[in-house]
């Protein structure tokens, strides 16, 4: 059963129309404007919002889930000479935040929680500099001089 | 009293001649430094206005509320290297902006700007035929135009200029008919109707109480004069990419720019005085020249509405629009005005 | 007209054939976009071509998701919860929504409107910051996954869209009077690329655009998937079968959503968001068999998904229907013999989206 409703445009006054257009127009210069002036004042982003890619080298066993399922062969993994017993391979994944598309997957499946995504977006880099490796993911991103 | 006797008073003792010669001088400088200054001020007029209908913010960086904006656009477009296309025709090319920015600074001496508490009389040029003068220069502009738009060896420019030339033939005579009706309506009641000065003495009553028709077809007419939405189909951006001026950079898009909204601000200033009885209004010997720009305001942002609000009209459907509405329409004003000035009701 | 154009959606570029300002014939060139999506789907896990879907109609990314997970959950055999569906509807809803508002602006921008585009995208901001609260990121989401969603919804939420959905149809139809009421707007729509429904139905046209021309096809309704069954709601058509017909189509389906999310937030029942059967730390071990095409209503039209899987852990093959691909297809046959301005109202009223017509 397909209920159907067949719309015709709705009746207009000719000439008036524009007239009232242009008050509609009119009214709307004495509304507040919508816009953030961005660098001096943020828009509240809620708490699900994720945008950096964190690691906790002392969680990660290095099972390599995280590079097997990121869609866009960002995250390779990369030895690191870290004592970490949980570690034997000593591998740690590292990122490349100039193809991350920011899907959450490598959060998803982490068994340890140890990668995890922060709200924190302002990382912007030249384009060789995207390349985070696992002792950088670990810091904030003022602490990541390049 | 007027600021040609003020200044010529002030500089005296060069003798009598000499000091009316340069009395002239500087007031002509003078209105081009103020056609200068109110055109810049209509573009962050426009801006700002444009961005508050939008609910945004507009220029807010450059100088308190972004004030000097224009004046840092400017400087970066004086800086820019202008790119010119290949396979021009290097003169007409070349020629085109400074036609139209001349032919509008030109415009802004004929208006009679009024009274002005000490400075007297502000109006430039004493004319008596200042009417027909000024439509002269302003039929100048679309010359710019057109040679902007077949010399600069692109076909969006082309097309855009050949939008324009069927867009100016289908709405002059009806504008240049709505003025002979004012004119006749002013001829009952002064001796000098082609001078706008008379026609502003004429209006006891403002004369779009008298004419509304009039008063619409010469402000759709010079809207179009504008060429600002709806009727921007020579620079349809679009469709046309920006029409005759696409290929130009640098200081020479600015002159164009420049033209643009310097005919919004003339056209608002004819309007007011030849329709809405210029610079009349309480205390005219004190405040002339402030109601003159109080009216030309209201009708830049009427103006600006209309641009912000309307869709682009079609080509065609304009040239059937002017031929076939606006000209028998200004035909019937034309009419009615001599009813009106044979009855003596002007 | 080239790919650089400003009035070209997207990276669009057309050859133009022009007798004076006639155009006599069109070609459009696409492929400036094309980034081998479905390639990729077929090289990568089930779970992770997920993005590429959401990168493939850009301004509506819900419901290219659910496009292909109607798919991928029917080869892999996993049934979302009911509370998933119903969120689904919820989000595809509101991405229809903002899919509609983002052609309304770029439409006025083409016919030389300046002011209601801003109108039109202050709405859209809302539903993208509402994104921005529900799945954390704005425009390309990935919020849903193979049997379930990213996030729950919760009260908190809920409110918040139907504070959305209170203000809105206010807001939408005072833009919208600035277009239907203007006679300016009339006269460049009114009898402009005059569509017969044989000729759409030829060419393969859905969506709007087929229901313009008075045909009331709508998979929503012909072929329930998700829980379109349970709503009430109409399949608006018009007769006009011009640009005009498409423009009021497309704001009565905003207002059909709008009905469409009011029933659905009153409905959403309790239960898990996801299927534990598909829980994320065994989404790269899903397996499937078989050959399934899924077909969904995305703001654009019919979009299809056609998924063959082997038995492994990644599909054989991925084809997408895309519905802006066949409906652009029908650009040469509309603007032939007409004005260039109104070939640009004709090419804005088809709603394209690059990202999907080059996938």
């Amino acid at each position: 059963m397909i209920e159907v409703k067949e719309i015709k445009p709705p009746r207009r006054i000719p000439f008036f129309g524009m007239i009232s257009g242009m008050f509609t127009v009119f009214r709307h210069a004495f509304q507040k404007p919508v816009t953030v002036q961005y660098p001096e004042k943020r828009e509240d982003q809620g708490d699900r919002f994720r945008y950096r890619i964190y690691l906790s080298t002392e969680d990660c066993v290095g099972c390599t889930l995280c590079e097997q399922v990121c869609p866009n062969l960002s995250i390779t993994m990369m030895m690191l000479d870290k004592d970490n017993p949980r570690n034997k391979r000593k591998i740690y994944p590292s990122v490349n935040f100039g193809t991350c598309t920011v899907c959450r997957n490598c959060e998803e499946i982490c068994p340890t929680d140890a990668i995890y995504l922060k709200g924190v977006f302002e990382t912007s880099r030249t384009r060789n500099s995207f390349f985070y490796n696992p002792l950088e993911l670990e810091k904030n991103e003022e602490e990541v001089r390049r | 009293m007027n600021i040609l006797t003020r200044i010529a008073t002030i500089l005296g003792f060069l003798g009598h001649f000499p000091a009316y010669a340069l009395a002239y001088l500087i007031e002509t400088l003078v209105v081009i430094i103020f056609g200068t200054v109110a055109v810049a001020g209509m573009v962050y007029l426009f801006r700002k206005y444009m961005a508050r209908v939008q609910i945004r913010v507009g220029p807010n960086r450059v100088g308190k509320f972004g004030i000097l904006q224009v004046m840092a656009d400017g400087l970066k477009l004086f800086q820019k290297e202008s790119i010119m296309p290949s396979g021009r025709d290097d003169l007409p090319y070349k020629m085109a902006p400074v036609i139209v920015f001349i032919g509008l600074m030109m415009g802004f001496v004929f208006i009679p700007y009024g009274p002005l508490v000490w400075f007297g009389n502000l109006t430039v040029t004493h004319s008596d035929v200042s009417l027909v003068i000024l439509f002269a220069l302003i039929a100048i502009m679309p010359i710019g135009e057109i040679l902007s738009g077949i010399t600069s060896n692109n076909k969006y420019a082309m097309l855009g200029a050949l939008r324009g030339v069927a867009k100016d033939i289908s709405f002059e005579v009806p504008m240049m008919l709505s003025i002979l009706s004012v004119v006749i309506m002013a001829s009952a009641n002064v001796s000098n109707p082609l001078d706008i000065n008379g026609i502003v003495q004429a209006q006891s009553i403002p004369f779009i109480i008298l004419e509304p028709l009039g008063f619409l077809i010469f402000f759709i007419s010079m809207t179009a004069r504008a060429s600002f939405s709806p009727f921007d189909m020579g620079e349809s951006d679009s469709e046309l990419v920006t029409g005759n001026t696409t290929e130009y950079s640098g200081l020479r898009f600015g002159m164009f720019y420049l033209g643009l909204f310097g005919t919004i601000f003339l056209g608002s200033m004819i309007i007011s005085s030849i329709y809405l009885g210029g610079y009349y209004g309480p205390f005219v010997g004190y405040f002339g020249f402030i109601w003159l720009m109080v009216k030309t305001l209201v009708l830049v942002i009427i103006s600006l509405t209309v641009w912000l609000t309307m869709p682009r009209v079609r080509i065609d459907k304009f040239v059937t629009f002017g031929w076939k509405v606006l000209l028998p329409l200004s035909f019937l004003q034309l009419v009615v005005a001599g009813f009106l000035t044979l009855g003596g009701i002007s | 007209m080239g790919p650089q154009h400003p009035s070209t959606h997207g990276v669009l570029r057309l050859k133009l054939l022009l007798d004076g300002e006639t155009v006599k014939n069109v070609e459009p060139v696409i492929g400036y976009l094309h980034r081998n999506a479905e390639k990729i789907c077929e090289l990568d896990y089930y779970c992770d071509s997920l993005i590429y879907f959401d990168r493939m109609d850009y301004v509506a990314a819900m419901n290219m998701e659910i496009g292909y997970l109607e798919a991928a959950e029917k080869l892999l055999a996993i049934e979302p919860p009911e509370r998933v569906k119903w969120i689904r509807v919820v989000m595809a809803e509101l991405n229809r929504l903002a899919s509609h508002l983002v052609w309304a602006g770029a439409f006025g921008l083409d016919l030389g409107m300046l002011t209601p585009f801003f109108y039109f995208f202050e709405e859209r901001e809302k539903i993208l910051n509402l994104f921005t609260e529900i799945c954390g990121s704005r425009q390309e989401t990935n919020y849903m996954s193979i049997g379930g969603v990213y996030q729950d919804f919760n009260d908190k939420i809920i409110f918040k869209i139907k504070q959305f959905l209170k203000q809105f149809p206010k807001k939408m139809e005072e833009a919208y009077s600035l277009f239907i009421k203007n006679d300016i707007f009339i006269s460049r729509t009114k009898g402009i690329g005059i569509l017969e429904p044989e000729v759409a139905l030829s060419y393969g046209v859905t969506g709007p655009m087929l229901r313009a021309s008075g045909v009331p096809y709508d998979v929503r309704k012909d072929a329930p998937y998700l829980v379109y069954d349970k709503l009430n709601f109409d399949v608006p058509i018009s007769r006009g079968k011009d640009v005009l017909a498409r423009c009021i189509v497309r704001f009565e389906e905003m207002r059909q959503s709008v009905k469409i999310l009011n029933q659905a937030l009153d409905k959403i029942p309790d239960g898990p968001y996801f299927n534990p059967k598909a829980k994320k730390s065994l989404m790269i071990r899903l397996r499937g068999e078989g050959d399934v095409y899924a077909r969904t209503e995305s703001p654009k039209g019919e979009f299809g998904v056609h998924l063959v899987g082997d038995g492994t852990v990644k599909p054989y093959r991925l084809h997408v229907r895309s519905p802006a691909f066949k409906n652009l297809s029908i650009l040469p046959y509309l603007s032939r013999d007409v004005l260039i301005a109104d070939m640009v109202a004709i090419s804005g009223s088809i709603d394209l989206v690059f990202g999907e017509v080059d996938r």
